[in-house]
């Protein structure tokens, strides 16, 4: 079975034999220099590079790759070690990312190398000029490196061969999903072998709270605005965490005013931005708009041609279907607690604005099983972070051997 | 003007203004009638249009995008009354339209396509060449959109010759016979516009084959002969070379069955007078001014079944002009310059990954 190989070197190579490799090298000591060095090095080489200079998301990984960040990393997981317990790298981790976000193989791979595991890396044929610069900077970073990580990362490209996936997946000792419900349903069929752990990132949903009250004393409204744009914009609304519903906290007369004025504040940053949807993408969310209406999921209808917003009188009236593309949901609520019987294990981050950590802690605590991993201001939405959809990351690569 | 009065105009007779008169109390009094008889339609022009008011202009009227049909099957009739159902013809896996009619719908369409059609053809049936395979209307089980419109139009023919055999390859030998038969006199020529070009044109062409005195009419978008870099005016200059000139393209939709616009003298596409098209802007939705491209939408006064007076296409089109055309027509002239393009998805969630091991 040959398959086509990106890294460490391009080319058809013979697949069990590619994996053999990845399989008899030994896993490395979670956060060796080495693996700090190979990592910060790449981070450099993307912010050298004068290609990937014009793609902000890739200048958001190197910055998120850069030395002082991991050395960050490696104290967090100091605090994770214990006397009675040791971490160690779990041993083969099999990654399949998106196709169509194209930074998360190297976020996917970048935890997972630290904690000193081997790494194969399924990558679609979907080929995008981020992915291609990331490759041929890694291969170029892999050139100095060391052999134990040279002989430990395999990046293969190919469609929909589940052979192959078959195949993979026998030698994982982790196998992490993203790409949402369809892709992990698809995937979830292959067996993996029985002590072999599965990361599963599926469809989530995202919104934002803000206190109308805060939003009506802030004297730089536009910032706010901005944050906010990029929270929502940044992949056309369809990243998991990108907000689609906004609440506002408030009465209903400063909900009513502080809405009206936030809305057009990021309509003109998206002017301003000359952010621009396909015309398919903007005919798409006329037709979401109309659906929404038809079915009762919306009670009024605002198009602001950048952003269309639906009104909701009733939180049941949410179907937590989305179109993106610049389309948000709005409903008004007295305090934050009554968003609680709304979440469900679908919603991933809450983004807020004017509430402080004592009010979102207990808002958390009363949420128990039923959703939301993560909090964060607005203008943070897209920012990964090693605790991400409830996990963390950095342990959900590696095991304990407990020591008595 | 009651409908049957607009019809028995003569077809392409009047000016804007006069269409807009026509028109616009016909048009509201649907969105009236679908309000009160097709309750999520109702639901929609609440929310959607909540100020709405009664046109004044054929631009206030409120419009549907035309993917609703494709998810919701809309009826503004009971269901004893449905007559039948029309269906896109979608490749396997997309969504096809759902348009429901009933008698007097299914009868109005009819009467429509007649009235644009006998206007070219004449009022009698002419001999008819179909460029066409015989068995793709008698293959029940793949009957589609493409065979209905195939039907639809065998109507205004007689003597039918499918011109294509199963393999698409063209019956020479039939075709002389049917030349030397009826190719004296005017005779039809149907087939959709790709087919027509790849069938029958490309295997005749440069030969002694004499069609001068045909009509041909054909359909079925642009976009593979754009990608064979054929424009519309290659297609008449070719196709005159063969004696061809009398050519009318139309457009039309499952949609809007009867609807057709076809094309005049001059290349481009004219609306009946009981339709009409209005360009929009694709971001801001506002009417394009004459001479700027935009999303088609497309009113037409037949669907009393279905809340489908007023749909908002998929396809993108420019208005050239508006009464000052050079073929005699009155109204608007413009003509499609493609489909919108599908979009390219972004984000986490990955639509193609279901297929990575299926």
């Amino acid at each position: 079975m040959t398959v086509e190989q990106i890294v460490p070197a391009a080319g058809k190579v013979d697949l069990p034999t590619a994996l053999a490799s990845v399989v008899q090298c030994e896993s490395l000591e979670p956060f060796s220099d080495e693996i700090i060095d190979f990592c910060a090095s790449f981070s450099r080489s993307i912010f050298k590079d004068r290609e990937a200079l014009q793609y902000p998301e890739l200048q958001a990984l190197a910055f998120w790759m850069r030395r002082a960040e991991l050395i960050r990393l490696r104290e967090a997981f100091a605090a994770l070690e214990r006397t009675d317990a040791l971490l160690t790298p779990r041993g083969v981790a099999f990654h399949i990312p998106p196709a169509n976000v194209d930074t998360i193989f190297i976020y996917s791979w970048l935890l997972s190398v630290l904690t000193g595991n081997r790494n194969i890396i399924r990558l679609s044929l979907r080929v995008s000029p981020q992915t291609e610069i990331l490759c041929r900077l890694f291969n170029q970073t892999l050139g100095a490196a060391p052999d134990s990580l040279k002989n430990s990362t395999l990046m293969v490209r190919y469609g929909h061969e589940p052979e192959i996936t078959q195949a993979i997946s026998a030698v994982a000792d982790v196998r992490v999903i993203w790409g949402g419900d369809a892709s992990v349903n698809a995937i979830r069929s292959v067996p993996l072998p029985p002590h072999a752990r599965e990361l599963t990132f599926p469809d989530r949903f995202s919104f934002a709270v803000i206190r109308a009250g805060a939003y009506l004393g802030l004297e730089d409204r536009r910032s706010l605005a901005e944050q906010f744009f990029n929270d929502t914009f940044w992949f056309d609304q369809m990243g998991c965490s990108s907000p689609r519903l906004v609440f506002w906290c408030g009465t209903e007369e400063d909900a009513a005013q502080a809405g009206a004025g936030f809305l057009e504040a990021v309509r003109q940053h998206a002017v301003k931005k000359n952010y621009q949807v396909q015309i398919a993408t903007r005919l798409n969310r006329f037709t979401f708009a109309c659906v929404a209406a038809m079915e009762g999921n919306a009670s009024s209808y605002q198009d602001l041609t950048e952003l269309t917003v639906l009104g909701l009188e009733r939180l049941e009236q949410l179907g937590r279907e989305h179109c993106g593309g610049g389309l948000l949901f709005q409903y008004r609520v007295g305090d934050l607690l009554e968003i609680v019987p709304f979440v469900n294990r679908r919603d991933q981050t809450m983004t807020y604005f004017g509430f402080d950590k004592h009010e979102l802690t207990s808002f958390a605590r009363k949420l128990k099983g039923r959703g939301v991993d993560r909090i964060v201001p607005t203008g943070q939405a897209l920012n990964f972070s090693r605790f991400w959809d409830g996990n963390d990351l950095l342990l959900e690569f590696m095991r304990y051997v407990y020591i008595a | 003007m009651t409908f049957e009065e607009l019809l028995d105009l003569r077809q392409f007779s009047l000016s804007q203004t006069e269409k807009r008169a026509a028109l616009v109390p016909m048009l509201n009094d649907l969105t009236r009638h679908h309000r009160a008889h097709c309750p999520p339609y109702a639901k929609l022009l609440t929310v959607i249009y909540p100020d709405y008011r009664e046109a004044a202009t054929l631009s206030e009227v409120p419009f549907l995008p035309v993917g609703l049909f494709k998810t919701h099957r809309l009826s503004s009739v009971s269901a004893a009354d449905e007559f039948k159902t029309l269906t896109s013809s979608g490749t396997s896996g997309q969504q096809v339209s759902q348009i429901v009619l009933d008698r007097e719908t299914a009868r109005r369409q009819t009467v429509a396509l007649t009235r644009i059609m006998t206007h070219i053809l004449g009022p009698d049936r002419l001999p008819m060449m179909l460029i066409e395979s015989g068995s793709l209307i008698k293959d029940r089980r793949r009957f589609n959109a493409r065979a209905a419109g195939v039907l639809g139009m065998a109507n205004f023919g007689r003597q039918h010759f499918y011109a294509l055999d199963d393999d698409m390859k063209l019956d020479e030998a039939g075709l002389r016979a049917f030349l030397e038969r009826f190719g004296s006199q005017p005779f039809l020529i149907f087939g959709f516009t790709f087919m027509v070009w790849q069938y029958l044109f490309q295997q005749i062409a440069g030969r002694n084959f004499d069609l001068s005195n045909g009509i041909l009419v054909h359909s079925g978008g642009w976009k593979k002969l754009q990608d064979m870099a054929v424009s519309n005016a290659e297609f008449r200059m070719q196709l005159a070379q063969c004696g061809l000139r009398k050519i009318y393209n139309f457009y039309g939709m499952v949609e809007q069955v009867g609807s057709v616009y076809l094309e005049g003298e001059d290349g481009y596409l004219y609306p009946p007078n009981f339709a009409d098209v209005i360009i929009r802007n694709p971001m801001t939705f506002t009417e394009q001014p004459v001479g700027v491209p935009g999303v088609i939408q497309v009113l037409s006064v037949l669907p009393l079944s279905y809340p489908g007076h007023s749909i908002l296409t998929e396809d993108m089109g420019v208005v050239h002009g508006i009464d000052d055309s050079t073929c005699g027509r009155s109204g608007k002239y413009f003509s499609v310059t493609g489909r919108v393009p599908k979009a390219e998805l972004r984000g986490c969630s990955d639509v193609h990954a279901s297929q990575v091991v299926a």
